[in-house]
């Protein structure tokens, strides 16, 4: 562990976790979205206890309510409360985007260690993530609804997809600058095993891009399942899914605009605080990563 | 030059090889038979045989996977399980209005992303910067399908300004470029802040270069200097950048057409999934990867023109 710290010194733009959290405080624009992360999280992970209704419970003498009144947000064409629908539906979006991340962002990570450690599958594994690059993330959505039907899972699978190799290629780029660093061939020198090696010495000083990549792709992910599912290729209806909900408040556009607005609205917000915050984690935790 | 091109016409194989074998699967998971389906409800099961023959389909997957690509040379995508259209006829229906809404949507949002992006970084810092930055962010954060209905419900519904359903016929008639209108305010609507942002970055970078100092130092007005010495150097990655968010342009292409019912490719692949109709959605996911390399090629070519120094290395 020595050795880490040692480094960690010289490698530039590495502050200190507390000092990332005050200077996020700071700035207004990421307070902000930092606060509205947090508590979309928190409502989408105490959905049930907060909504108390079932988000499928129909209401035929109050359908199409506009917003205010005895339903803040309104209800939709079947008399569903909005406000439950989007507690709901923000817990189906938020876990589309958490699962895509995590078993895309797994797998680039995986890959984008192994190709910057073991230098001899480097080319054919950056040459595969060039292969994944050059479809949009929106033709793996198609494709993969395609083969497995709509639904879910092919959102899920299409995410993940499209999320491997950018991830890999960043992971690769930060665990190259880190393996020139003295104290890897130090480790190596002592006879450490390659998995140790990665695990406790190389993956560590290389967590500051993975994270705002993270954050960054998250919105994105947000953004690009929405679209699916508002195009009927994602979560079906009635499932309460922000993308979907949408999609079905098309329907009754001129009569009732909030039920496409009011989900509509709740993306942007979300996705606008992701990308917020993922930009100011960048300054803060890295600023050679600023475009 | 040439080798450059030819490099990377190289490196587009494998990834073509790889969309073609996208279509080839879809074809394989189709529930039905196609054979069944190519000889309609009446005929009989010798005339099945026949035509699965024909097909190759009692041949060994490679082997179908070679006959496959034969029938891809001839521009033979196959027939539309729902309606019995060949695949070829629909998309030479739809490639044209999806090319005049993306370029629609290029036309006045690449030259506006281009003047907020230049205006911010010269006047960096400064209250319009900012403005320009956070309607950047909005940008890239706002569902394409948002905007869409937004402008639907205002401009064509309430306002009753202009039209939102479909195509009104090609875009040099008054009618077809008013039909046009909403869907690239749209699709280019989402575009315009990622273009402001790449290019406040670029020109950031070159104005702080020492041939901009130079140009000042010669006591070049402000115009010329920003114009030919800065943006001119700047327009280089932005051509690139722009390149590589063509497939962020082509996910919204597909959302807007939904939206406007405008009748191009991505609506017609969306249909075709939901139909299950997997020839036309094996085609139209063909053609949209395909095109999608192409445009890269091309941008990649543009950027050797535009650059000599990729040219060289």
């Amino acid at each position: 562990m020595s050795a880490v710290a040692t480094t960690a010194a010289s490698v530039p733009a590495a502050p200190k976790r507390a000092g990332i959290l005050r200077r996020l405080a700071t700035e207004p624009g990421a307070a902000i979205a930092l606060a509205f992360v947090l508590l979309t999280i928190f409502a989408a992970v105490f959905a049930p206890w907060l909504a108390g209704v079932d988000p499928y419970e129909t209401n035929l003498r109050a359908t199409m309510r506009p917003p205010g009144g005895e339903y803040l947000l309104g209800t939709d064409a079947q008399g569903r409360d909005l406000v439950v629908r989007c507690l709901y539906g923000l817990r189906a979006t938020l876990l589309m985007g958490v699962i895509s991340l995590v078993i895309g962002g797994g797998i680039g990570i995986a890959i984008g260690f192994a190709a910057a450690f073991y230098r001899r599958i480097d080319g054919l594994l950056m040459r595969l993530m060039d292969v994944l690059l050059s479809f949009p993330a929106i033709l793996f959505g198609l494709a993969i609804a395609a083969i497995f039907g709509p639904g879910l899972v092919a959102v899920v699978i299409a995410m993940s997809v499209a999320t491997v190799p950018l991830m890999a290629r960043i992971v690769r780029g930060a665990a190259l600058v880190v393996m020139r660093l003295d104290y890897i061939e130090a480790a190596r020198a002592v006879g450490m095993n390659d998995g140790r090696l990665i695990w406790r010495h190389l993956a560590p000083n290389c967590l500051s891009p993975i994270f705002v990549f993270a954050t960054l792709r998250f919105g994105q992910v947000i953004l690009l399942g929405s679209a699916l599912s508002f195009l009927g290729l994602g979560a079906q209806p009635p499932s309460a899914e922000l993308g979907a909900m949408a999609a079905e408040g098309r329907n009754f556009l001129f009569f009732a605009p909030h039920i496409a607005v009011v989900p509509s609205v709740l993306i942007f917000m979300v996705v606008l605080a992701f990308n917020v915050l993922g930009d100011a984690l960048r300054d803060a935790l890295d600023p050679r990563l600023r475009i | 030059m040439l080798a450059h091109i030819a490099r990377r016409l190289l490196t587009a194989i494998p990834v073509m090889f790889g969309v073609l074998l996208i279509g080839f699967i879809l074809l394989q998971v189709v529930p039905t038979d196609p054979a069944v389906v190519r000889a309609g409800p009446m005929a009989t099961p010798d005339v099945i045989e026949a035509i699965r023959a024909d097909l190759g389909l009692d041949k060994p997957l490679w082997t179908q996977f070679f006959l496959y690509l034969g029938r891809l040379a001839q521009g033979d995508l196959g027939v539309s399980i729902i309606n019995n259209v060949p695949v070829s006829q629909e998309l030479g229906a739809t490639i044209g209005p999806t090319l005049e809404l993306m370029l629609g949507a290029l036309f006045w949002s690449i030259p506006l992303g281009i003047l907020l992006g230049t205006v911010a970084a010269y006047w960096r810092g400064s209250l319009f910067d900012r403005a320009v930055m956070a309607f950047a962010v909005a940008g890239v954060s706002v569902p394409v399908f948002f905007v869409g209905l937004v402008l639907i419900w205002f401009v064509g519904f309430k306002w009753q300004l202009l039209p939102f359903t479909g195509r009104a016929g090609p875009i040099w008639t008054v009618e077809g470029l008013k039909a046009l209108a909403l869907p690239a305010l749209t699709l280019g609507g989402v575009f315009v802040g990622p273009v402001a942002r790449m290019t406040r970055t670029a020109v950031l970078d070159v104005l702080g270069a020492d041939h901009v100092r130079t140009a000042r130092a010669k006591g070049l007005v402000e115009r010329v200097v920003v114009l030919h010495h800065a943006l001119r150097n700047a327009l280089i990655p932005v051509v690139t950048l722009i390149g590589l968010q063509i497939g962020f342009l082509l996910g919204g292409a597909v959302v807007t057409e939904t939206i406007f019912s405008w009748p191009g490719v991505g609506r017609l692949a969306v249909g075709a999934i939901l139909s299950s109709d997997m020839p036309m959605a094996q085609g139209t996911i063909i053609v949209l990867s395909l095109g999608f390399i192409v445009i890269n090629l091309v941008v990649d070519v543009l950027y050797a023109v535009l650059d000599p120094r990729v040219r060289v290395s």
